[in-house]
């Protein structure tokens, strides 16, 4: 942390005093009063986030008693079984003990096969990863690109371009786009497999292609949603002194808009970002069942119609995990970014 | 309200979409050259013809008719969804402002909550898990798209309700119903506006993803998801098949972002950022 | 002081579109000479000085006529490369609002360094070291911590001395202060002053001061130019202008700061002459 400063040796100072000066804590304040911020703020929307999940679980009223005894299951067997699986406790209770074993990494076992669940996530999340990641890589790439292009070039044909391109892309849904893919890409020009996954350890050139398309269906939106923010953010900074400071002191567009636009309009567009995490993740249901992937979203999604209670759970613990994480990393970027931000904490 | 949205081209060209693709929906259902669900096995994934404009599906149903069925349920479902989201965001949002810091902190953070819950397995899950019916799958719908009034309505209200007008207006004895509507309503809608017509879009988007994956409707009810996702399983024999309900959802969600964009836009445009550049 | 000529601005003007906005300015600083322009605002002095960097606001533009020339280069004939070889190299400057004039997001020393690095030719520990030490040339104390410092974190005062390093440390031969201590309290403008005429007397630096405010043009230039509506009313040296002022808004403005200037209540610090 570079910005602590101690609160004595101003008052020598006597050439450069100034009452408005800012107060600052003390030497560790900014490190220690931001982690515990963040503690502060990430563990309670945690706490509610899988609360809600465990809640859908526990109204949905299902439970492993009508699919492991069958229709013939008398209510006092359906009893029984709810009994032994502490069903019939209060339902506060319940999330105590469940989310003890979740921290603790065990997300149940599913009540139709019994085999574990992070096990069994653990598999697929590769495969979700794999889509998610690599689409993430597209809007961030993709994204930076045209809305670096629309404020360079703002007001100019690249400009409008790519404002139209962002207008029609955030119309598309995912599965329309991952449907158009197919029908262009692999059965008019057959490029790629339409369906499918193969491990980036068994055959990287396979593994690219396959989740190309996915990847791209899923990134197109955030790739707009992100060049305009992108574009907004720059605009407006291009339109601050400091730029005109840059260019008095005879610095070239390049190193203006690389060390004093790009630094300052990037927020918005980095805020985006973070917040397209869980779509990313979430889109892996649809783009998974088009491209026949068997991912978490699938997996996930396979459970909830099957009542299968542990599993919907389990995947939605993790994935709120991971959006979490990614949330923090976006956080802390942004503040690295634009220390001026701290200001405000 | 609505002058703003015919002040741009692209607004207005929304506009008349919306109220087409609506007007479609609303009386679709008497403009239904045949029954939706009336399967004709000797005109089976037929091309279009002079009694059935669009052709047929797999079964022989009428995919005009089953398409003007499908508008139904698809906008309805989404008005429902944008109905739940716009009264548990702007309703909690309101209040954050005006009941003091413990409501607002819990408010605050069950939103991030909402916000953090991975949108399409959440919906999925929930609609599953209760019943597997288009109203379990709004209601999941309407509750993930709550943030986005939340936020809205609370940047819209927080200025205001902190604003020294406002705070005389109390003074001089105002109730709060009356600062409510005369106050912070008047800043407030014209956000929820925009919100709603973008939110619209969005869970049209939502609508037609967990209808296309076959969650939330039973087999024969026709939506647009479930046509798309039907037509892509007979692409070879009906080449244009998915085409048209996919052009209706894009159609319509293009519509919805236009008009919130125009809306955005409209009233006095953002100015133009501060130029502090002294020129004197 | 010599009398090689720096910079020759002849019949400069600024027009939006058709509209005129400055007209028919003439300036000549000598290599080491100090101008004031004095003006209130509107007066289009700040147009002026934007032109001698090439910044006019968008939308705005030099009249044909208009000549510049600085060092035996003439300014408008450049093009966007031509100008990265003047801007900071050969003529620096500073502007009202020190705050603004700063990227927020880095600390001010590397923006010091920055310029030291790209423009200069310094490398990276040598700029580092550099900037430390022209911070304290500015009269800042603890120039290693403030090298560390965010903008925000700085007072307008040190700011603008922070600025102004970053103005004169790839050593121009002008200097245009754009109202750079209008912003500031009244101590810490006469200090921020006082550093200019310093610089200017250390380094051979020529200034071109700008302001509303005649005193502070008396207190450091030789000469004076006073703008009006976009054009110049008055010239002269400082004295001259301010003891015998000839034309009626240069007196106005001498009467007002007789009536309400600090020196009505200090009468030992009489308007010099």
């Amino acid at each position: 942390m570079t910005v602590s400063v101690a609160g004595t040796g101003w008052g020598t100072a006597a050439a450069v005093a100034d009452p408005a000066r800012p107060r600052r804590s003390g030497p560790l304040g900014g490190a220690v009063r931001w982690l515990l911020r963040t503690v502060a703020l990430t563990v309670p929307v945690f706490l509610f986030a899988t609360f809600l999940t465990f809640l859908l679980g526990a109204v949905s009223g299902l439970s492993p008693a009508g699919l492991l005894l069958g229709d013939s299951a008398t209510p006092a067997d359906v009893a029984r079984v709810r009994a032994d699986l502490g069903l019939d406790r209060p339902v506060l209770v319940q999330y105590v003990d469940w989310l003890s074993h979740v921290l603790r990494g065990d997300l149940g076992s599913s009540w139709l096969n019994g085999v574990s669940v992070s096990s069994q996530i653990g598999d697929r999340l590769a495969i979700s990863l794999s889509v998610a990641g690599f689409a993430l890589v597209i809007a961030f790439v993709a994204g930076t690109l045209l809305g670096i292009g629309a404020a360079v070039w703002r007001g100019r044909l690249f400009d409008r371009a790519v404002t139209a391109f962002c207008s029609v892309v955030s119309a598309l849904p995912p599965f329309v786009v991952a449907v158009a893919l197919i029908v262009v890409f692999s059965v008019l020009v057959p490029l790629v497999p339409s369906a499918g996954y193969v491990p980036f350890s068994q055959d990287p050139g396979m593994w690219l292609a396959l989740i190309t398309l996915p990847a791209i269906a899923l990134s197109l939106d955030a790739v707009a949603d992100i060049a305009r923010q992108l574009r907004t953010g720059l605009v407006s900074a291009y339109q601050e002194n400091y730029v005109l400071g840059a260019v008095v002191r005879g610095f070239s567009p390049r190193r203006v808009l690389l060390v004093h636009v790009l630094r300052n309009g990037a927020g918005p567009a980095l805020s985006v970002l973070g917040l397209r995490i869980p779509i990313l993740v979430g889109g892996a249901v649809v783009t998974e069942s088009i491209f026949g992937m068997s991912g978490f979203g699938r997996f996930a999604a396979d459970g909830a119609l099957r009542g299968d209670v542990p599993v919907v759970q389990g995947a939605l613990v993790v994935a709120i995990v991971l959006v979490l994480v990614a949330n923090l990393v976006v956080d802390t970027l942004l503040l690295r970014l634009r220390p001026a931000a701290r200001r405000r904490t | 309200m609505l002058r703003p949205l015919f002040a741009s081209r692209s607004g207005t060209i929304s506009a008349v979409v919306l109220v087409v693709v609506a007007v479609l929906a609303a009386v679709g259902p008497w403009l239904a050259p045949h029954d939706p669900l009336l399967q004709d096995p000797r005109a089976i994934l037929a091309g279009p013809s002079a009694g059935h404009w669009l052709g047929t599906d797999n079964v022989g149903r009428d995919v005009l008719s089953r398409l003007l069925a499908g508008s139904t349920l698809s906008l309805v479902a989404a008005l429902e969804a944008v109905a739940v989201g716009l009264v548990l965001g702007v309703v909690p949002a309101l209040l954050s402002v005006r009941l003091g810091r413990v409501f607002e902190w819990f408010s605050l953070r069950l939103m991030e909550a909402f916000v953090t819950l991975p949108f399409l397995v959440f919906a999925v899950a929930m609609t599953a898990l209760l019943g597997n019916g288009l109203q379990q799958a709004m209601l999941a719908v309407g509750i993930l798209i709550s943030p986005g009034f939340y936020r809205v309505t609370r940047a819209a209200a927080l200025p205001v309700a902190t604003a020294q007008y406002v705070e005389a207006a109390v003074l001089a004895g105002a109730s709060p119903w009356t600062v409510l509507h005369r106050h912070v309503w008047p800043k407030v809608v014209p956000a929820v506006a925009v919100a709603t017509a973008s939110l619209l879009g969005a869970s049209l988007v939502i609508v037609s993803s967990l209808t296309f994956l076959g969650i939330g409707i039973t087999p024969p009810t026709p939506t647009w998801g479930g046509m798309l996702a039907t037509d892509l399983q007979y692409l070879f024999q009906r080449p244009f098949g998915p085409f048209v309900p996919a052009a209706l959802i894009v159609a319509t969600v293009w519509a919805c972002n236009g008009i919130a964009d125009a809306l955005r836009d409209a009233p006095g445009r953002p100015a133009p950022r501060k130029v502090t550049a002294h020129v004197g | 002081m010599s009398a090689e000529v720096l910079l020759t601005v002849r019949d400069l003007s600024v027009h939006t579109g058709d509209t005129p906005l400055v007209t028919g300015v003439d300036l000549t600083v000598a290599r080491g000479a100090t101008l004031g322009v004095v003006g209130e605002s509107g007066s289009g002095k700040s147009l002026t000085c934007r032109s001698l960097l090439g910044i006019l606001p968008p939308g705005l533009r030099n009249g044909d006529d208009t000549t510049i020339t600085f060092d035996g280069t003439d300014l408008r004939a450049l093009d966007a490369r031509g100008w990265l070889g003047i801007r900071g190299t050969r003529i620096g400057a500073v502007f009202q609002d020190p705050a603004s004039y700063l990227n927020p997001s880095i600390t001010v020393g590397r923006q010091l360094a920055e310029v030291l690095r790209v423009r200069v030719g310094l490398g990276r520990r040598a700029a580092r070291d550099r900037a430390v030490e022209l911070l304290a040339d500015m009269g800042l104390h603890e120039p290693a911590r403030v090298y560390r410092q965010y903008p925000f974190e700085l007072s307008g005062g040190m700011l603008q001395r922070v600025l102004i390093a970053v103005a004169i440390c790839a050593e121009p031969d002008l200097l245009i202060a754009d109202e750079a201590t209008t912003a500031l309290d009244v101590t810490v403008q006469a200090e921020v002053l006082d550093l200019l005429s310093d610089l200017q007397e250390r380094t051979g630096l020529a200034l071109i001061l700008v302001s509303h405010d005649l005193a502070v043009v008396a207190q450091v230039c030789e000469e004076v130019v006073v703008m009006r509506d976009g054009v110049v009313v008055e010239r002269g040296t400082a004295g001259d202008v301010l003891t015998a002022p000839a034309h009626a808004y240069t007196r106005s403005l001498v009467d007002a700061h007789a009536r309400y200037g600090i020196e009505r209540f200090r009468p030992a610090v009489t308007v010099h002459g």
